[in-house]
């Protein structure tokens, strides 16, 4: 009799059935029913507001539409146009050199300032800087950008009034092709740089003194210390600075409407500007939709690349 | 994979959610679609009338509803005074109305505006002016041939004109004394204009510019092209008009009058146009005038009144407001634009066009004779922040507090040059616009890029032109 194992049959256990979720008691619902109501403002804002309007917007860009005449089905046409239009390209190029530009400046400065006021210095002193760095933001644009011009006029500006006191020949800050884009940018700058500041002064009181101090008892000096610790325990809230900086940067419209109308020639004219233009000085609708269209996408990439970058650099707690 | 337990009762939930839905796209989709004229208590049953806000002041409103009123008791007007920084941005803001379905009856439009209203928008009034002709025979008496064919389009009239505006040089007496310069001549030329320039930069500090000008359509580089006998586009005259012109006008000036103006052909590489590009460019680069973006007419004011600039073109609108900025009515003085080839000059006009969606074009019609009416612009321009189009108007008496001396010339502009005409503005002129403020720009960086630029003109003006509005 041969020893035959008969191989164990193992019966599959009838599975249980799985436990039912527990009925939310009448708490749980009107907890959730108030949450509902809570978030339901925001909600129906957002649709309202965002979400029906870039619909609107993507249906809009296939069809020809002046206001005046009902509008026609375009299918892809006005996209086309938008890619050979060579005004609309150079605007994107405009917008990118801008956006790289304002924002790594933005950032720059008001980092260094939020080190600067978060060192050592008396509270009050410190309540003014902060007022006085972010009390531009409060401003509108379009009248920041409007004093902004009397100040850079190549023949009547103050600026150059002032370099002329030094003998510094008048600078063309508005009008030469080069110095227009560099003064929209600073004027920009200028007037941004309190919203970050304002962050990375949040991000850095939320560092653990503790760190610091250990880093100091293990000999690391300040900039190592900025380095090593202050920079890596900041780089959220610089990703949260750099994300609303980029999505602001390329939507850039009044400082440049205002300051140079686009010019010289078109050395400022950014997105937004040929969308304005196009819609309500060309009546040409569909065309500005499909712009607005690939604003929105390029946005949406440039965002979506900064998240995925994040995963590299930027180190929670 | 997750077991999901859907019960009937949540099945028979996102059922009736789903159908409510449902139900209320279908309601959505089966309506006509809404407009602004749908919100109860938006249509009152006014005659609404659009303005330039900036033009017309509270002041003003009151003036012109309280006086109609008066005269037409029966008709509700409501003034709406749309706030814009130029025509150009009142028109989107106009159009936008239209888009949103709450259109105003009438809209003021100026000539940038006059043709794309009428191709579009607007309703000929033909048909009311041959009805009350002898009503409106003093009108026509009283306004120059030229302003009311600029307001016609392709035979018909589309507007009354009520005001206009030429490019005449303003000059500070100050800057001219300091020059020890006399006042130019009526028929100075370009070299005597280029002499005075340099006289005044002579005698005055390194913060002064002789010639100040704003790259816009009106009073930028177009005085100088016609000067120079040319345009941007080839000009012409529509056939038609005579019902008009053999109506009102003696024979000795409805000669060469026609059905309104026709802007073609673009003709930015003329040989013309180029000269007078060039011309410009030497005055920037021998510092005598100003680079295009350097104008703009918000400062213009603070910088003539202070003596930092000598000489400027504008229009009738700018005695009042030097007079308002404090300046004496001796302290500028006006003459025409410098001849070149021609001394044509160009203005520009604006009256109370009707729109086709009105449906009170009768109280419309109403409205616009009395807003041409000599009493009414009496009231209404008391500062000279226009020329008035009626040539009764201008009197020693209405320019005695705010000056100029040689008030004169802001008619005469038209009286001794009849030749001198609108602004070139086809129904595209926003592109039109655009493309020329560009390209200006660019142009005038130096002597050297002027042909370059003026054929990336000529060829943004082809597509413009060619693209239907």
């Amino acid at each position: 009799m041969t020893n035959t194992q008969i191989p164990a049959v193992r019966l599959k256990q009838p599975a249980a059935p799985p436990a039912a979720p527990p009925r939310p008691s009448a708490r749980d619902r009107g907890t959730r029913l108030l949450a509902t109501l809570f978030l339901a403002p925001t909600i129906v804002g957002i649709v309202v507001f965002t979400v029906v309007p870039i619909a609107g917007s993507v249906v809009l860009s296939l069809f020809h539409w002046n206001v005046i005449d009902d509008p026609s089905f375009a299918g892809a046409a006005n996209y086309g146009e938008v890619f050979g239009d060579s005004t609309v390209l150079v605007s994107f190029r405009n917008t990118l050199v801008f956006m790289v530009f304002a924002v790594a400046l933005q950032l720059l400065i008001a980092l260094a300032l939020a080190l600067a006021v978060n060192g050592r210095m008396p509270v009050w002193l410190r309540s003014v800087f902060r007022s006085a760095f972010f009390f531009p933001l409060v401003l509108s644009a379009a009248s920041i950008s409007v004093v902004m011009k009397y100040l850079f006029n190549q023949d009547f500006g103050m600026v150059n009034w002032l370099l002329g006191l030094v003998g510094i020949a008048p600078v063309p800050w508005l009008t030469s092709e080069n110095a227009a884009m560099a003064t929209v940018i600073l004027v920009y700058v200028w007037q941004q740089f309190g919203f970050s500041f304002l962050l990375f002064v949040g991000g850095l009181n939320n560092i653990p003194k503790e760190i610091h101090e250990a880093a100091s008892l293990d000999g690391a000096t300040g900039l190592r210390k900025h380095l090593n610790i202050t920079l890596p325990l900041l780089s959220p809230t610089l990703l949260v600075a750099s994300v609303v900086g980029i999505i602001n940067a390329l939507q850039v419209f009044e400082q440049p409407y205002v300051l140079t109308n686009g010019g010289p020639g078109d050395a400022t004219r950014t997105v937004v500007m040929v969308i304005y233009e196009s819609a309500f000085e060309q009546l040409r609708f569909g065309e500005a939709s499909a712009v607005g269209v690939l604003l929105f996408v390029l946005i949406m990439a440039v965002t979506a690349l900064q998240f995925r970058l994040s995963r590299r650099f930027v180190h929670y707690q | 994979m997750t077991d999901s337990h859907l019960t009937r009762r949540t099945l028979l939930r996102y059922g009736a959610y789903g159908a409510g839905a449902a139900a209320l796209a279908g309601t959505a989709a089966s309506w006509d679609r809404l407009t602004g004229a749908d919100i109860p208590g938006r249509d009152d049953g006014s005659l609404v009338v659009a303005t330039l806000g900036p033009a017309y002041g509270p002041e003003a409103i009151r003036t012109l509803t309280e006086g109609f009123k008066q005269v037409h008791p029966d008709i509700k007007l409501r003034i709406n005074a749309v706030q814009a920084v130029d025509w150009s941005d009142f028109f989107a803001k106009i159009l936008t109305q239209i888009a949103a379905g709450t259109a105003p009856d009438l809209v003021y439009v100026a000539t940038e505006g006059v043709q794309l209203f009428a191709q579009r928008l607007g309703v000929p009034l033909d048909r009311w002016v041959k009805r009350d002709a002898e009503e409106l025979r003093e009108y026509f008496a009283d306004v120059h041939p030229s302003l009311v064919e600029s307001m016609m389009y392709e035979g018909s009239l589309y507007q009354l004109p009520v005001e206009f505006n030429a490019a005449d040089m303003y000059l500070n007496t100050q800057v001219l004394k300091r020059a020890g310069a006399d006042f130019p001549a009526a028929d100075w030329t370009r070299d005597d204009f280029t002499a005075l320039l340099r006289d005044m930069k002579q005698s005055s500090g390194s913060q002064f510019t002789p010639y100040f000008w704003t790259n816009r359509l009106w009073g930028g580089v177009v005085p100088w092209l016609f000067a120079n006998d040319t345009n941007l586009l080839t000009e012409s005259k529509a056939p038609g008009g005579t019902w008009l012109w053999d109506s009102f006008y003696p024979a000795d000036r409805r000669q060469g009058r026609g059905g309104g103006f026709r802007w073609t052909t673009p003709q930015a590489t003329d040989a013309r146009v180029e000269e007078a590009y060039d011309y410009l460019a030497s005055l920037i680069q021998e510092g005598l005038c100003t680079r295009p973006e350097g104008g703009n007419g918000q400062n213009l004011i603070g910088v003539f009144s202070t003596g930092r600039v000598g000489v400027t073109p504008a229009g009738g609108f700018w005695a009042g407001g030097l007079h308002l900025a404090g300046m004496k009515a001796d302290g500028f003085d006006v003459q025409y634009f410098p001849r070149w080839r021609s001394q044509r000059m160009q203005y520009g006009a604006a009256g109370y066009a009707l729109l086709r969606t009105s449906k009170k074009q009768e109280e419309a019609w109403e409205f616009i004779k009395y807003a041409a009416r000599r009493d009414t612009l009496t009231r209404l321009f008391t500062t000279n922040q226009t020329t008035p189009a009626r040539r009764s108007m201008l009197t020693a008496d209405r320019y005695r507090e705010s000056g100029p001396a040689h008030w004169q010339v802001f008619y005469d502009t038209l009286d001794k040059f009849p030749d001198t005409g609108p602004i070139p503005a086809p129904p595209q002129v926003a592109e039109v616009e655009q493309v020329l403020l560009k390209h200006t720009g660019t142009a005038l960086a130096s002597r050297r890029a002027v042909a370059p630029a003026l054929r990336r003109m000529q060829s943004d003006l082809e597509k413009a032109m060619e693209r239907d509005v």
